[in-house]
């Protein structure tokens, strides 16, 4: 599998007041297509701003991010946001479902936002993907009516629906218990496997980093290690 | 733009009960600046209305030497030709009518106390077709004097009446110089009581025919103005412009006259009206202000409560006007909602005041005396389309206004700000 996300002493400054946080202080990346990345690390190591980064949510103070060989550096923002719209998907921490929307709605707003489907077209991907994570059922309810693993699970879908090249996932077991976290990370892999997304996720949570292909330790900006699961499991 | 419509519809319904009160606001603003301005534009109507009914007529018309010194109301200078004024007058279709007065300076008395007043010498017969003095009177509005007989009767202000302690069928005594410079008096019976409204007229006015004041005054027919009604018109404008034209051609035709437009009259009242209008129109301003910013006060709660949905949404690939529109449709549609309800609520005040009115009962008079103009006893406010139209489109600008700078505000934050807010 080739490398889709490369990226090159990447750093971000963030400017506080007077004073300057470093963020990320040289990160050199590759990740492959079709890889299950597990980014780990304590609370203001950089996994979130690694991960806006590599969304192009946020962009780096310096170094290179190549997406597919090119250079999103070079990217004016309309690019970047075709860019994102039609690479990317992200999983957030807290679901961040639109409360307003039905969970069906809610899996067809990135095809409503890309305007690439008719209308039937996308009921119907959204429905598929609702089936896949299990919530074909609650197609019709209000994300109020979910528990967290459910919303979760829509999120998942939502993030899944457009066929993205890469998901990217911040902290998406950390407000679920364990057994639910397990669950939605099976998904994950399960989705990984079935249709070869990229994914990239952030956790503290150990049960969690078993199931990715590759876990990559930061601290204090830096990575600290970048170990294949497999390895990992060799040296345990 | 269809996903942010039913988002921001989907948002204002989730949030009933705020975006009910803000839509109040704004209902109740909306429809008390309709109605006020129904009333004014009433009041107002009502005010020259009655100013022309009852003292001023349509287009009054002096001598050029008569109106250089008419504060005083000498009894010369009178117009030489009363008949040929009336008889070009009648050739006009906008003409209804015309009579001749002459006003004179009197004092009045009841034997023991006396007042200063005005009178007026008129025509009965012709003033009742220009003037409704005749509708406001108790007892008789001269009638038919007795035949071989002086004629010394009088129409009174009822205020006027009272401040002498007198009434109807009681004799009072005018005191007046003659048009030759001499001093007269003599009995009048009051034959009638005026109670009109017009504090002018009520409380320091009388008239008297000529026929007696020929005798009193030794006016020989003297005539120092003549009055004109014209066809009535809906609107004031219409009015305004019939006026102004048959006054230019009474200038032209007696080039020694000066005809007078009502307007031109009425010059001081129409100024006092529009001063009282502005101060009614900024208190109603305020009032929708008000309804304004709570308009902005429920977008900007939205928006902050939504945050990281903003966030998300930017996420997802929402470009900033599509954010932009989403907070701004939340505060149009409120506003939509306000407006329609307040030209509802407008709509009905209006045809309470069109067709029932407000009225003053016994305060009639006191409203009357205090404002300094005649008012009937009911007030009537008039249908004002533009004005409805205007409200309704004020209350959407101000909805959208409103709507959009917090927006704004919300679209300018990045995807990450946005998402980190707590």
């Amino acid at each position: 599998m080739g490398i889709i996300l490369k990226l090159e002493g990447v750093k971000k400054v963030y400017q506080k007041a007077e004073r300057s946080v470093e963020a990320l202080r040289g990160i050199d990346l590759s990740i492959n297509r079709g890889e299950l990345v597990a980014v780990v690390g304590p609370s203001g190591s950089g996994k979130t701003t690694l991960l806006n980064i590599i969304g192009c949510l946020d962009l780096p103070t310096s170094g290179n991010v190549i997406y597919d060989g090119r250079e999103l550096g070079s990217m004016n923002e309309k690019e970047l946001a075709i860019y994102r719209k039609e690479n990317i998907s992200f999983i957030f921490q807290s679901y961040n479902l639109i409360p307003v929307l039905t969970v069906t709605e809610n899996v067809e707003l990135p095809m409503v936002i890309e305007r690439r489907y008719g209308r039937k077209e996308m009921r119907e991907k959204a429905m598929e993907i609702l089936s896949a994570v299990g919530l074909a059922e609650m197609a019709d309810r209000f994300p109020r009516e979910l528990s967290g693993g459910q919303e979760q699970r829509v999120a998942i879908a939502r993030a899944l629906v457009k066929d993205p090249i890469v998901v990217l996932a911040d902290e998406p077991t950390a407000n679920l218990d364990s057994h639910t976290a397990e669950e939605i990370v099976e998904l994950m892999e399960k989705m990984n496997e079935a249709r070869e997304t990229t994914f990239v996720f952030s956790t503290h949570d150990s049960l969690v980093q078993r199931h990715a292909h590759r876990v990559v330790t930061i601290r204090d900006g830096l990575i600290k290690a970048d170990d294949a699961i497999t390895e990992r499991r060799v040296e345990v | 733009m269809k996903e942010v419509l039913r988002i921001a519809l989907r948002n204002v319904l989730r949030h009933r009960r705020r975006a009910l009160i803000t839509a109040i606001t704004m209902m109740v603003g909306i429809g008390l600046f309709i109605g006020m301005d129904s009333m004014l534009e009433g009041v107002d109507r009502m005010s020259i209305e009655n100013m022309i009914n009852l003292s001023d007529s349509s287009v009054r018309i002096y001598t050029k030497a008569y109106d250089a010194d008419r504060q005083s109301l000498p009894l010369e200078n009178g117009i030489a030709d009363p008949a040929a004024v009336a008889a070009k007058l009648a050739s006009d279709h906008r003409v209804v009518a015309s009579t001749e007065r002459t006003q004179f300076v009197a004092q009045v008395s009841n034997y023991r106390d006396a007042t200063y007043a005005v009178g007026n010498v008129i025509n009965p017969v012709t003033d009742a077709r220009v003037f409704t003095l005749k509708d406001h009177v108790v007892g008789s509005f001269f009638g038919t004097a007795s035949p071989g007989t002086v004629d010394r009767r009088v129409v009174m202000g009822k205020s006027l009446a009272g401040k002498l302690g007198l009434k109807l069928g009681d004799t009072v005594v005018i005191s007046a110089r003659t048009r030759y410079d001499a001093q007269n008096a003599d009995d009048f019976l009051i034959v009638g009581l005026l109670s009109t409204g017009d504090p002018v007229i009520d409380a320091s006015s009388f008239f008297i025919t000529y026929s007696s004041a020929n005798d009193f005054l030794d006016l020989g027919g003297l005539v120092t103005e003549m009055d004109v009604s014209l066809v009535k018109h809906a609107n004031l404008s219409s009015m305004e412009r019939d006026a102004s034209e048959v006054a230019l051609l009474v200038g032209k035709a007696f080039p020694t006259l000066r005809p007078y437009t009502f307007q031109e009259l009425a010059k001081s009242l129409i100024e006092i009206l529009k001063v009282k209008r502005i101060w009614t129109y900024m208190i109603i301003l305020v009032i929708l202000l008000i309804a304004a910013v709570g308009i902005a006060n429920s977008v900007l709660m939205s928006v902050y409560e939504r945050i990281r949905e903003v966030g998300v949404l930017k996420a997802l690939g929402f470009r900033k006007r599509e954010v932009v529109w989403m907070f701004t449709f939340e505060g149009i549609f409120v506003g939509l909602a306000g407006s329609f309800l307040g030209a509802v609520l407008g709509i009905l005040i209006d045809w309470f005041l069109v067709g029932t009115g407000v009225s003053l009962g016994k305060s009639a008079e006191s409203v009357s005396a205090s404002a300094g103009m005649a008012f009937g006893s009911t007030l009537y406010g008039t249908w004002n389309w533009g004005t409805i139209t205007f409200a309704v489109l004020f209350g959407l600008t101000v909805a959208l206004i409103a709507g959009y700078i917090p927006a704004r505000r919300a679209a300018k934050m990045t995807a990450t700000a946005a998402l980190r807010f707590v």
